[in-house]
């Protein structure tokens, strides 16, 4: 049963009621959802729910809840509370019989609305993010006349789109702050809208040609221009790339103790490519989690898939690859449903969910979607997309039509030229060399490769061979007259074949060789052997092998030549298929270790079904990600709103933009929430900026930001929207935004992330030979989302400013305001070069002291500074400027320049006062 | 009680919500703030004096002016907390927990009764068990069980206040030192020293009331969410202090910057966040306007805090600190010259402590004892030092990780490793306390003979934090703040004080 707002509109004012109000005879009608779930939530079902079910008795879900408990009967009998056990044992008075046990009693009226639940027939309600949401109708404000344009009023000329008739309804609800009598702000003024609205579509101030436009622009569509221009800007993509980060856990190494480098920048400029395109939200989704799935996947689509690819790898000696491929792989699920569905499932992991709806197994069936994935935490972090450049790229595009050109098969030509240019761009499918066992005088090499010496043996279970008839091998040594056996069966089997390791120096450096095997069918295990006289203490080492199909002899040079290159890599998502398609099975309390019940991949069925109307979806990546964006589906798109409502407004309309189930926050404008949602789906075409427009030209968002103490009693947190947002910047706008006052920033975009200026001594990985090399030229001074990311030394003065560290995907980031902001902005190189640069512009737009502060001021703020704060700064520039002109060396020290003059110092402390404004760190 | 005692009481209860923080903040906070920016730098007044001067305002609201100090709900014995965090646990087994009847079954499988039902992060299948690898004796007039492994903790025995009998709900380190330090396995809530400055504020203008130094060369695995304010105001949260380079980034001011000029800079930006503040009524200005005062005085005050080279010779010996070098042992040093400036919380992460076994340096022998020699001078220091200063009796030293080992041996991937550790245990582990009015040289708790369970006067992570509390001088269960639509407090909803530990 649904609770729906029935809004009444006469007087302007719209009141709440809720469908079953209207039943009358019983009273109020007890919501389940609202009223009843809390209560369970709060005092049941820690022992009677997802983690525990004592006496067989769990409210989780319906059927359990009805269901006998261990008594042999039920505890709840609808329509009876009195017979209900229920009622019984939350009322008893014996303690050893009274709930909740070993705790205080429960509320007399929790237990009284409980009863009344169970008396009025104890109807089970779904959590209403997990239904389809229906287009609510739009309030109307006003007065009829005044719709209609006959009259004038206040809330008729305020509001601009729908998004204000919502809020204003809202505002004049009982249960609004005040209530009811709040409301909504005028509209702030050109110059405040200009920095807002800049600062949150492309995350920088507006450049000062752009700001002259809009300000010069009388014309009643210029606000709607400025938008369509900030919109179509470059910075926009990556503006919302850069928020994109912190969801995908992006970083430029791979976590862990060691915490190398990895190379995943693509990944980043894909996202800044896909804003900027407009990318519909459906396909941005769908590219991300399954763009190699996608027919004849582009490399856009390959590089897209690097979302999951962001996980960490643990290189440490000793790990185990297989714990670690299984904690990316639960990584990915609880990512997926963090980020996209806005649900915490990583405590399904291990039980059912405690409170929503979802059980333990259908976490696994989830993470089948996920577990054929061909990373496996491997040191070399494959699969990876490669980037031949030049004669090896044309060598690619010959090599794939000759084969599509030679195949024997016609039907099968666009395939098998499309197998082969895989395995040249992905050098998949292979069998990672970590999956040998048996070994004797053979090991994995620092838990890594597996090495064999001489007479050593290792056995490979359970390969293809039928058509087969080339074995890949990349493998080194530096042993002479070292031969590897590999014989079928047995270890005293057929020899397969016999092959000479390359010498290549030292093991740990490969080369790919190919090697011609017989017709042989069916299934097979492998045993290795190596006879290495010469140097029998040398390791071989084979890093992976591959079992293809022969091609024509010049074609399979072509390939080998290809694969012995070393062109750019990036980390893409791919799946094995054959015999290196997994089972997937229920990890017994989580544990991968102890696997139970094997599972097939699907949906919870607390959610609509993959199949609907007969339309099956595949059961991999691809399906999920079709399923995630079908229009019936509950959360993706309120989950999507929600999240670019937070990124504008500082809160979500659901606050806990991580958790929309029945322990996040319930929303306080679910109509909004909903049709925001809906509309961006029917009309929007998923396209983000279409959502973003809509939201900015409200008046809701143009409202002013100041408060009144009366606001600020009622709304602390501005859940009514009564005025516009009023938030820190966030760290990477905090810095973006000094670099182009300063005229420092460089707009360079794309490409591998730079070290620009950083203290000493962050970086302190064991094991690691990595250091932070000073970007040169314009790097050091790129945009912050540019900066390279070290996940256990990450740049300090972001992490100051709330960055997460991005091991984990991070949903919202939480704004402190901490004295170590402060030293940030006033001391850090990077402010102090900003300052100086500022002051040299200051110099030169002004001829007094109070004309330069006002152009430094305007230049950061884009207005004029009052009266009252001008003479604070002046007195400021005055008493600083004196003591620069009686200690010139001072002056020197503090411009790095022997010529520096008192007034350029003075002024260059002044900015650095300026730029640590609370209104200059704020969006207001 | 006086009159003033009274006034005292009622401006404490008024600091209950942020809502009245916000209702009431735009009266005089303005002016204090703008009063206060380095008048105290020379303590003008006395702490005493500063409380009974704001009380003298008839519009003072303690959560006006945050960091102010402020009195507890009742007397505290404690003034202030020391907690030494052995981050990754140490083997309650190897140190404090004296189990003869466990080397009987040293190298015997572990009865399955133990393990039905139990979950551990690495030991599958059935282990063997793993007597003591140290020597135990009794020490002091007390008696207190402490083995060879730590020889100088042994000569203050009689100092201490064991709790054998502790234990709690989480096997994985970073959830588990959340619960210990959040009460709360999640991320988002605030730590102890968050509730502990929010309660009382900050004796010292100059320094932030709740620092935390760590050493062992990594971050807590909880990483900063151990020391994070969750909901609490953000000025609540504990500021890290490094121990090379910059005690704190960019807390020097940029060459050619004196610092005059930056205390007219600071002066100028509060000013004018002041005026912005009456205009645009925004709390966060207010909190922007104390920090960056609080910015200005830890520039000095904290070098000056964090330069031990002030200390005599043999205070350094006495903690075993190379002025050189960051280390336990001088974060240990640290944390007395900071109680002493009247930090409140001063929260010590010693990374290392993880012993499961996997190589010689994480072994509950070798390892641990590498551990406890880097570590256990100058914990005995600390306590002798802050006993001759007269401070112990009011600064209470809590030692502990965040759950205890198993009295198995860790069987990885259910194999024997070649060397002694201990697995992740949750039933029972030892925590030790100094000064700050418990009961000295007391053994409070026990576990089985084995050292499985604990079963007598068993202690749960949020006994303890009551308890911890309630020497400073809170009723744990209403020092709250109301967040989301309820009261939210340290030890969520459970939580007693542990009578029996108390003086």
């Amino acid at each position: 049963m649904k609770a729906r707002w029935l809004v009444m509109s006469a007087t302007g004012a719209v009141v709440a009621l809720s469908s079953f109000s209207l039943l009358g005879g019983f009273g109020e009608k007890v919501d389940f959802n609202t009223q009843v779930k809390p209560i369970l939530n709060k005092s049941c079902i820690t022992c009677h729910g997802g983690v525990k079910k004592a006496s067989n008795f769990s409210l989780l879900f319906k059927e359990e809840a009805f269901a006998p408990a261990k008594s042999g009967h039920p505890a709840i009998v609808p329509g009876d509370a009195d017979k209900s056990e229920l009622i019984r044992r939350l009322t008893a008075t014996d303690p050893d019989e009274r709930m909740p046990l070993d705790g205080p009693p429960m509320k007399p009226e929790d237990i009284e609305t409980l009863r009344k639940w169970i008396d009025q027939g104890a109807e089970w309600g779904d959590h209403w993010a997990y239904q389809t949401p229906e287009t609510p109708s739009v309030p109307s404000v006003g007065t009829i006349w005044s719709r209609m344009g006959l009259t004038n009023h206040p809330e008729t000329d305020w509001s601009t789109n729908e998004i204000d008739r919502f809020v204003i309804a809202k505002l004049h609800t009982t249960e609004a702050p005040g209530g009811g009598t709040l409301m909504p702000a005028t509209i702030a003024d050109k110059a405040t809208l200009l920095r807002r609205v800049s600062l949150d579509l492309t995350g920088l101030p507006p450049t000062e040609a752009e700001a002259s436009a809009f300000l010069h622009d009388a014309s009643p569509r210029a606000y709607e221009k400025l938008v369509d221009r900030l919109l179509a800007s470059p910075a926009f993509g990556e503006k919302w790339a850069g928020m994109w980060l912190d969801l995908a856990r992006y970083a430029d190494t791979k976590g862990y103790e060691r915490d190398p480098g990895r190379s995943i920048w693509r990944y980043r400029d894909y996202l800044i490519k896909a804003f900027n395109s407009d990318k519909p939200y459906d396909q941005f989704l769908t590219e991300q989690l399954a763009g190699d799935l996608m027919p004849q996947a582009t490399d856009e689509q390959f590089i897209a898939t690097g979302f999951h690819r962001n996980t960490m790898n643990n290189d440490e000696g000793g790990t185990q690859d297989e714990e670690f491929r299984v904690a990316s792989v639960i990584d990915r699920v609880n990512t997926t449903w963090d980020v996209f569905q806005g649900t915490t499932f990583g405590c399904v992991q291990c039980h059912s969910h405690p409170y929503d709806p979802f059980r333990h197994d259908e976490y696994y069936k989830y993470m089948a979607f996920f577990n054929n994935a061909r990373d496996e935490d491997v040191t070399t972090d494959t699969p990876t997309l490669r980037f031949y450049k030049g004669a090896d790229s044309a060598k690619l595009v010959q090599l794939r039509s000759f084969v599509q050109k030679t195949c024997p098969d016609r039907s099968r030509a666009n395939a098998e030229a499309r197998r082969v240019e895989l395995l040249a761009r992905t050098m998949e499918p292979k069998i990672n060399s970590h999956d040998f066992d048996q070994h004797q005088n053979a090991a994995l090499l620092d838990a890594k490769f597996f090495g064999i010496m001489d007479k050593g043996t290792a056995r490979l279970k359970n390969v293809t061979l039928t058509g087969r008839t080339r074995l890949y091998l990349a493998w080194g040594t530096s042993a002479p007259d070292a031969q590897l056996t590999f014989r079928l069966d047995n270890p005293a089997g057929r020899v397969l074949a016999t092959a000479m390791a390359p010498k290549t120096g030292n093991q740990w450096k490969d080369s790919v060789q190919v090697i011609s095997l017989p017709n042989v069918a069916g299934r097979h295990t492998l045993f290795l052997s190596l006879n290495s006289p010469t140097k029998p203490k040398d390791w071989v080492m084979i890093k992976w092998v591959s079992f293809q199909p022969a091609l024509a002899p010049q074609a399979e040079a072509t390939l080998l030549s290809l694969l012995n290159t070393h062109p750019e890599q990036t980390p893409i998502m791919l799946d094995g298929q054959g015999d290196l398609a997994r089972k997937t099975h229920v990890f017994t309390r989580g544990s991968w270790l102890t696997p139970g019940k094997e599972v097939q991949p699907d949906v919870p069925h607390s959610l609509p079904p993959m199949d609907v109307d007969g339309q099956k979806l595949p059961r991999n990546r691809l399906g999920l990600a079709q399923w995630m964006t079908r229009p019936d589906h509950p959360l993706t798109a309120r989950v999507a709103v929600n999240r670019f409502w937070e990124q504008l407004f500082g809160t979500g309309l659901v606050e806990t933009v991580e958790d929309m189930g029945t322990q996040g926050i319930q929303p306080t404008h679910r109509e909004l929430l909903d049709w925001l949602a809906t509309t961006f789906v029917q009309e929007d075409g998923w396209k983000m900026k279409a959502l973003l427009k809509r939201i900015v030209l409200s008046s809701t968002y143009r409202q002013r930001s100041d408060v009144t103490k009366q606001l600020v009693r009622e709304d602390p947190y501005n859940h009514y929207f009564a005025r516009g947002p009023r938030v820190r910047l966030a760290a990477e706008q905090v810095r973006d935004q000094a670099l182009v006052v300063s005229g420092l920033l460089s707009r360079k975009m794309y490409g591998p992330s730079v070290m620009p200026m950083q203290p000493d001594g962050i970086w302190q990985s064991p094991y690691s030979g990595e250091s932070w090399v000073l970007a040169k030229g314009e790097d050091a001074h790129r945009r912050a989302l540019y900066t390279y990311w070290k996940r256990t030394a990450p740049y300090p003065s972001m992490i100051t400013f709330d960055s997460p560290s991005r091991e984990f995907c991070q949903i919202r980031r939480l704004r402190t305001n901490t004295p170590l902001q402060a030293l940030v902005t006033l001391n850090d190189p990077v402010y102090v070069e900003a300052a100086q640069r500022l002051a040299d512009y200051m110099a030169i737009h002004g001829k007094t002291p109070a004309q330069q502060l006002q152009a430094g001021f305007h230049r950061l703020m884009l207005r004029e500074l009052a009266p009252k704060k001008l003479a604070i700064l002046t007195k400021l520039y005055q008493d600083t400027e004196v003591y620069y002109a009686q200690n010139p060396a001072e002056a020197g020290k503090l411009l790095a320049s022997a010529t520096a003059s008192p007034k350029q110092a003075a002024l260059t402390v002044t900015a650095n006062a300026m730029m640590n404004l609370d209104e200059v760190i704020t969006k207001d | 009680m006086n009159k003033l005692q009274q006034e005292l009481q009622q401006a404490a209860l008024q600091r209950d919500t942020r809502r009245h923080f916000l209702q009431t903040c735009s009266t005089g906070l303005g002016a204090m703030a703008l009063g206060s920016i380095l008048g105290s730098c020379g303590s003008l007044f006395g702490r005493d004096e500063k409380v009974a001067a704001s009380l003298a305002n008839a519009d003072y609201d303690p959560m006006a002016a945050p960091m102010d100090p402020r009195l507890s709900q009742f007397a505290p014995k404690a003034k202030r907390v020391i907690y030494i965090h052995m981050a990754g646990s140490p083997s309650q087994l190897e140190l404090f927990d004296y189990k003869p009847e466990l080397m009987k079954y040293n190298g015997k499988d572990c009865p399955q009764e133990l393990l039905t039902g139990k979950k551990f992060a690495f030991i599958r299948g059935v282990p063997k068990m793993l007597g003591s690898t140290a020597n135990f004796r009794q020490h002091g007039q007390s008696g207190a069980w402490i083995s060879d492994y730590m020889p100088h903790l042994q000569t203050v025995a009689d100092e201490l206040t064991f709790i054998k009998s502790m234990h709690t709900d989480q096997f994985n380190h970073a959830p588990a030192q959340l619960l210990m330090h959040t009460g709360s396995a999640r991320l988002g809530r605030p730590s102890m020293g968050s509730w502990v400055t929010y309660g009382l504020g900050s004796e010292n203008d100059n320094l932030p009331g709740f620092i935390v130094l760590a050493s062992g060369g990594k971050q807590p695995d909880a990483g900063k969410s151990v020391w994070g304010s969750g909901f609490l105001p953000t000025v609540y949260q504990g500021v890290q202090c490094r121990t090379d380079g910059d005690p704190v980034l960019y807390v020097s001011d940029p060459n050619g910057m004196p610092r005059d000029i930056r205390k007219q800079t600071i002066e100028a930006i509060n000013q004018i966040n002041q005026q912005e503040y009456e205009a645009a009524k925004d709390p966060e200005i207010l909190t922007r306007i104390s920090q960056y005062e609080m910015a200005f005085k830890m520039q000095t005050s904290v070098p000056d805090a964090m330069a031990i080279s002030g200390e005599p010779q043999y205070i350094l010996d006495a903690y075993g600190v190379d002025p050189k070098k960051g280390s336990f042992a001088r974060n240990c040093l640290l944390a007395r010259r900071l109680v002493e400036r009247g930090v409140r919380f001063v929260q010590l992460f010693d990374w290392g402590w993880d012993t499961h076994g996997t190589s010689k340096d994480t072994s509950v022998d070798i390892g641990l004892q590498m551990k406890c020699k880097e570590s256990d001078q100058a914990v005995a220091a600390l306590i002798n030092d802050l006993k001759q200063r007269g401070m112990l009796d009011d600064t209470l030293v809590v030692w502990g990780g965040e759950f205890g080992r198993t009295p198995m041996q860790e069987n990885r991937d259910g194999q024997t490793q070649s060397f002694h550790g201990r697995d992740h245990h949750l039933d029972a582990f030892t925590v030790f306390m100094a000064g700050g009015g418990l009961k000295k040289g007391l053994s409070y708790g026990e576990t089985d003979p084995i050292g499985y369970y604990a079963v007598k006067d068993k202690v749960h992570i949020h006994d303890l934090q009551a308890t911890i509390l309630h020497q400073m001088g809170f009723d744990h269960t209403k020092l709250t703040y109301h967040f989301q639509g309820r009261p939210f407090r340290l030890t969520d909803v459970a939580g007693k004080v542990v009578k029996g530990v108390i003086a």
